[in-house]
């Protein structure tokens, strides 16, 4: 039983759950760049929320079902169809052996989410199924997924069908207001970050997105003592860009960690795409906390066993 | 210890300064084996801990690190483990020790019995997989990074830069001069522990002589 990659857009991973306690390792955590979008999809699938599932970038992509089996569709905006009909995002659909899922160009937003009623078979590392492209960890032999790849089904089930809430339905834009704090490396003079507005460039992969704009000055050091550093985190290198990190970005760094996006809003980075806008809202760690634990609140019945 | 300085890193991480390397590893073994933080990594300067917001509020995580900052270090485990490494320096391995040598008026030979005589300390691993941050030759000798940094470097190659030795367990992108490339694989993707490294490590370079 399997599932075959017909087209796999601009770029196609196998994700599960994200590698825990290892950065000191310098390995990063890895795992889908929007995790409330992956769990979503295998909600509607009754597969725990780090199930191995399918991230794809931007869509444009094909598959096919080479067995019965249950799949939803989260994340992105794109417009799906099962064998040229037309389905819906977050909603269970079952496919017939042989039916092909297309998935259109997304128009808003950057990684698509598909889950199977089934375990997708996927190199482990450190207990985790993720890919990581740079050092080959992971998913489909540590590569991201090609035309003529097959993914082993296995467990296959077939789940009755069901819908995401609609107050869980995640709004897609073109911008972003990220709640964020201070991080180690802000100072006097970092305040303007709060009031612009940055544009993301097209340095976007899972490593990271390069924001564009009015950033403050700080004091490049050359041999700056490395520290960790996390996604979420702002940093400031030379050349007058932002970067800000995600699941795969390295585990320590030298640049400036000037804020931190609060751990609330973490799971929208993996939806910013090149030219869409950023602003950052100034939390103290208190509130960004207490955003964190609203946020979890509202997702508590639909997902019980998921944590942002 | 008292008066260790912490600051908060981000809404889930606090970070600790903690300059004298020696302190550094006790405190990270201490704080890993205390199983309250999520993750406990090592700079070359401090400790950073990320908790569980979820659990504990900023202000409470604070707490809980300042006391156990209160507990006296287990001191007693100062033997660290030693690593040997042979390596072929120079040559195809080591494209750069040539220039290394030239920049510094030194001889290649010169510069690899400096970086040999002591055992090196392995102050972090991060960047990518397995990479190891240790010390290396005096802060004297001044050894600038790559002005373009290479696209691929071998698995098992040995950096020099101001102060600090490197080693690529892994093939990837790298901006550090490569002096030479050990054989010896330093990560196993199948193993209980992947990485043959661990930060507080001791590192004996070998010169394997010509392959």
């Amino acid at each position: 039983m399997s599932l075959s990659i017909l087209k796999p857009g601009v770029q196609m991973t196998l994700q599960g759950a994200p590698r825990k306690g290892s950065r000191h390792l310098g390995v990063p955590t890895s795992g889908p760049a929007d995790p409330l979008s992956m769990a979503l999809a295998n909600r509607l699938v009754e597969n725990k929320s780090e199930a191995t599932a399918i991230e794809i970038t931007f869509g444009g992509a094909a598959l096919r079902f080479n067995t019965p089996v249950s799949f939803a569709v989260t994340g992105a905006l794109s417009d799906l169809t099962l064998n040229g009909v037309t389905i819906q995002p977050h909603t269970t659909h079952t496919a017939h052996e042989g039916d092909e899922l297309q998935m259109a160009t997304a128009a808003h937003g950057c990684r698509i989410y598909l889950a199977l009623s089934a375990v997708l078979d996927a190199k482990r590392f450190l207990g985790s199924s993720s890919t990581y492209l740079p050092a080959a960890l992971g998913g489909h032999e540590g590569r991201a997924l090609m035309a003529g790849d097959r993914i082993t089904l296995d467990s296959v089930r077939l789940v009755p069908a069901q819908a995401t809430p609609e107050d869980l339905h995640p709004v897609s834009s073109n911008s972003y207001t990220l709640r964020a704090v201070e991080g180690p490396d802000f100072s006097r003079g970092s305040e303007q970050i709060w009031a612009e507005i940055y544009t993301a460039t097209q340095r976007a992969s899972r490593m990271g997105i390069e924001l564009r704009g009015m950033f403050p000055v700080t004091e490049q050091v050359e041999n700056r003592p490395s520290s960790a550093i996390w996604p979420g985190a702002l940093q400031l290198p030379p050349g007058g860009n932002g970067f800000l990190l995600l699941a795969d970005a390295q585990t320590t760094g030298g640049y400036p960690h000037i804020l931190q996006v609060a751990r609330a809003d973490r799971h929208l980075l993996g939806q910013i795409r090149p030219g869409d806008r950023v602003r950052f809202l100034h939390r103290t760690q208190s509130q960004a906390v207490d955003a964190l634990r609203a946020k979890q609140a509202l997702l508590a019945n639909w997902l019980p066993e998921f944590t942002l | 210890m008292s008066n260790t300085l912490i600051t908060f890193c981000g809404d889930d991480a606090l970070r600790l300064y903690v300059p004298d390397r020696a302190t550094r590893f006790t405190r990270a073994r201490q704080l890993e084996a205390s199983g309250y933080w999520a993750e406990v990594v090592p700079g070359r300067r401090d400790i950073t801990v990320q908790f569980d917001p979820h659990a504990h509020t900023p202000d409470e995580a604070m707490q809980i690190l300042t006391s156990a900052l209160r507990a006296p270090l287990q001191h007693g485990q100062e033997t660290a483990q030693t690593v040997t490494i042979p390596v072929q320096f120079g040559g195809e391995e080591g494209p750069d020790l040539a220039s290394i040598a030239a920049n510094l008026n030194l001889t290649e030979g010169e510069v690899v019995a400096r970086l040999v005589e002591h055992p090196l300390e392995v102050d972090m691993l991060g960047f990518t997989p397995g990479f190891a941050y240790m010390s290396g030759l005096t802060d004297d000798l001044e050894i600038p990074r790559l002005a373009q940094p290479r696209q691929q470097v071998p698995g098992g190659s040995i950096g020099l830069i101001t102060g600090q030795c490197g080693l690529y367990a892994l093939p990837g992108p790298g901006g550090w001069p490569i002096i030479g490339r050990t054989a010896l694989s330093l990560f196993d993707g199948r193993a209980e522990q992947p990485f043959r490294l661990q930060p507080g490590m001791r590192v004996t370079l070998v010169d394997a002589g010509s392959p």
